[in-house]
């Protein structure tokens, strides 16, 4: 299976790294044979439709700064959309750090790939945020597989533990923790007794937050991917608009210290019921939802089922390369041996 | 209020009458946003056609005599508007084209869709002239560019609607945020890979509600030749009046039965987001038209409006054999469907002893000849009988729903005028009675039941 890759961080060299370390198993538990035909980052890329070398991109991009400094295969400045369009590959991986505020040039790369004819695979949240339904009609229209599962919950399947309550159940409300960092935080603050600002500087020094911590801490990655959770699972478009946001940079030492003394705890929660909210809110200390450290946690409320809880790790390259690969798998069975 | 405004057809005759729209529009950007939709130019389609068919067949003198009418016809109106150059690159483009396809001696649905986008490119380009010289501060768009994407089904094109939604209001929305008006080209848009389309049923009304639904428009105003929609055909019904609300639905129902109305496909994206529209009047700016809203916001009335639909004809199929015998009715429109004929009306009895069905008069014969083979050589059916020249009435209101007595009074109306019902049928939505009844008797029907639910008084 001929596979192009958008974005060469963190997740798309975790995920280079994995399909070569499963290459045997994969073989032998699926028959799939995943090979890059394909490598473009932010700037430039490289192509070979016989199979690029895994090493030796890594080794490009460790050298060089871009995949296009590989020798013989890499090319500078070239028209991201064209080479996609004209890939030899089957399957699209947009693996690109995501950017909410401006999704056009994502968008753009998943519209090409599905002109292209091309299955996709993304973990990119920005361009669902915006244009969930837009993107499944898309995909619909070029009868070509769309699949997202890395967008939520990293390498935790959330997305299809949902997916599989809502096939016999019904799901009332959804309530989930979809943030590592800022459970990181909040979880410093009750654990250590730290402020704010103290449990934010920790976070940044493991690397569980970026210098600029905003998308997470003002709640915009949690309702991004509560947008991709409703759109995407549980029958309910909407759009990133459409979700009260409240971050917890209010969020004081005194207010975590306080809700302990109730036997409750403070998480940035995700929240389906009726309407859409992220905010941070005081849970009972033996919700599901009270996870440690970075975790992430999705409770589902269902019809007959009652509630349903899932925990895991949320992000991390190698976490999110796992989904990918889960979601190649997928579509390798959906589509059956290529012509 | 944020509006979307579409002209086209004699609205766009000349220069006088763009121009006249023109400050219809300028007379609203002050306090509202404003995009507009073009469709082109009085007659304008059909010479395109003309022009399109001429080329393919090789016959240059006609296709040349097509493309002198179209240029005079543009030129007079850009020169009339002040800037005689503004349409010169386009109809050189379609001297080239109509050139090509000349050469190929062919057309395809894609390069008739090419020739056909010129209607609405030309007087998108007429129409921005008229506005920006009145000092209204406007962009012109194709439809592709404004970020409208169909299937590849030249003719009658498919828009795909989230996709379209998403990028139009991701073009246009900043643009009329900043006080910009759009003009766009109604009834073309593009594949995905940027060719061309059409949209066939429902043009560029259509092309109005899906920018109006992009927007989040609070109402789309198809501008026109009409008051609005009326409670009858007027000259049918002196007392007619326009309907100043009716409901999507009702807007649908009466469609069908031939009003002259937007097609129910155009209704669509404006009915599923709730965006109202209004239909108005370019010779007559003052009135109010008539507003189509959603069912809750429309005022109280069980018949809105009563329609004929003439040159009809029945067709009647029956035998005892049909009695409770599985797959009769199938039997009846398999025929019918392979033959392309259109049923406009159909009425069956409990005692599933016949079947009535009412066509169009030019289809009747056609429709008896696939009736028998297909029934009564096979003894499906004992007998075909045709009653050629019939009227279909109908009575078209959402009030009729669940309201007693409405099938009484129909029928009670029209008894009373010595009318003679042939066949009825009524949906199950309740939305509409139709009734076919003899040809010379459809209007007097109409003016009973018109009088019956007193549509003349306000």
């Amino acid at each position: 299976m001929k596979v192009l890759l958008l974005g060469f961080g963190a997740v798309g060299q975790a995920f280079a790294r994995l399909i070569e370390r499963r290459r045997a198993d994969l073989y032998a538990r699926h028959a799939l044979s995943p090979s890059l035909v394909g490598v473009v980052d932010s700037r430039g890329a490289a192509a070979d439709p016989r199979g690029l070398d895994v090493e030796a991109l890594l080794e490009a991009k460790r050298r060089g700064g871009t995949v296009a400094a590989l020798a013989a295969h890499g090319v500078h400045g070239v028209s991201v959309e064209a080479f996609i369009v004209e890939s030899e590959a089957q399957v699209v991986v947009e693996a690109t750090p995501t950017s909410v505020a401006a999704p056009g040039a994502a968008l753009a790369r998943l519209k090409a790939a599905f002109r292209g004819g091309k299955h996709v695979v993304c973990v990119n949240k920005g361009p669902l945020a915006v244009a969930f339904p837009a993107l499944l009609e898309l995909a619909r229209h070029n009868r070509v597989a769309f699949r997202f599962s890395g967008t939520v919950g990293g390498g935790t399947p959330v997305l299809a533990l949902a997916q599989e309550c809502v096939r016999g159940d019904r799901v009332l409300s959804a309530r989930a923790v979809l943030n590592g960092t800022t459970n990181f935080i909040l979880w410093r603050m009750d654990r250590h007794g730290e402020d704010y600002d103290a449990a934010l500087a920790e976070a940044v020094r493991l690397g569980y937050a970026e210098t600029d911590p905003s998308a997470d801490v003002d709640g915009i990655d949690s309702a991004t991917k509560l947008v991709i959770l409703a759109n995407g699972v549980l029958g309910h478009p909407c759009v990133l608009g459409d979700v009260a946001v409240t971050g917890i940079r209010g969020v004081t030492r005194e207010h975590v210290l306080a809700a302990r003394e109730q036997g409750q705890v403070v998480r940035l929660v995700a929240e389906l019921d009726g309407g859409l909210s992220v905010a941070p809110r005081e849970i009972p200390a033996d919700s599901p939802l009270h996870v440690p450290a970075n975790l992430n946690a999705l409770s589902l409320t269902l019809e007959t089922g009652g509630e349903v809880a899932l925990v895991g790790r949320g992000a991390g390259g190698p976490e999110t390369a796992t989904a990918i690969l889960r979601d190649l798998i997928d579509i390798w069975h959906a589509i059956g041996s290529p012509r | 209020m944020k509006l979307v405004m579409k002209f086209g057809g004699s609205s766009l005759a000349d220069a006088d009458r763009m121009r006249h729209c023109a400050a219809l529009v300028r007379s609203r950007v002050a306090k509202h946003q404003v995009a507009v939709v073009v469709s082109a130019m009085d007659g304008v389609t059909e010479e395109l056609l003309a022009l399109a068919d001429a080329a393919a067949a090789g016959t240059r003198a006609v296709a040349e005599a097509h493309l002198a009418a179209l240029r005079r016809g543009h030129e007079e109106a850009a020169a009339a508007l002040g800037e005689p150059g503004r349409v010169r690159e386009l109809l050189d483009e379609l001297d080239r084209l109509a050139g090509g396809i000349a050469a190929v001696g062919e057309l395809t649905p894609r390069s008739r869709d090419a020739v056909l986008a010129f209607g609405e490119r030309l007087a998108t380009a007429l129409f921005h002239r008229a506005l920006t010289s009145a000092g209204v501060k406007a962009r012109a768009f194709d439809g592709g560019e404004a970020g409208l994407v169909t299937d590849d089904r030249f003719g009658d094109a498919e828009p795909l609607v989230e996709l379209s939604l998403y990028q139009v209001a991701e073009t246009l929305g900043p643009l009329i945020a900043a006080g910009e008006v759009p003009v766009i080209t109604g009834f073309i848009a593009a594949t995905q890979h940027g060719v061309t389309t059409t949209l066939g049923r429902g043009g560029s009304d259509y092309t109005a509600t899906l920018v109006g639904a992009a927007l989040g428009a609070d109402e789309i105003w198809i501008w026109s030749d009409v008051d609005g929609l009326m409670s009858a055909d007027p000259r049918i019904v002196p007392g007619a009046r326009r309907l100043e609300r009716i409901s999507f639905s009702e807007a649908v129902e009466m469609a069908q039965f031939g009003a002259k109305a937007m097609h129910p496909r155009a209704l669509e994206p404006a009915a599923e987001r709730g965006v109202p529209v209004r239909i108005r009047n370019t010779f007559r700016p003052e009135g109010e038209g008539t507003l189509i809203a959603r069912e809750g916001d429309a005022p109280d009335g069980i018949v809105r409006s009563v329609h004929v639909v003439h040159d009809s004809g029945m067709i009647l199929v029956t035998g005892a054999g049909m009695i409770g015998r599985v797959g009769t009715a199938a039997r009846v429109f398999e025929a019918l469907g392979e033959h392309g004929i259109n049923i406009r009306m159909i009425s069956q009895s409990a005692s599933e002893a016949a079947i009535s069905i009412a066509v169009g008069a030019g289809q009747l014969e056609a429709a008896r000849a696939a009736l028998e083979a297909r029934l009564l050589r096979t003894g499906h059916a004992r007998r075909v009988l045709v009653e050629p020249e019939v009227a279909i009435v109908a009575a078209v209101g959402a009030g009729m729903r669940g309201t007693r007595g409405v099938a009484a009074r129909v029928f009670g109306a029209v008894a009373a005028r010595g009318i003679n019902v042939i066949a009825i049928a009524q949906g199950s939505s309740e939305l509409s009675i139709s009734f076919a009844v003899g040809r010379d008797a459809g209007p007097d029907a109409a003016r009973a039941l018109h009088d019956e639910f007193g549509l003349a008084k306000g």
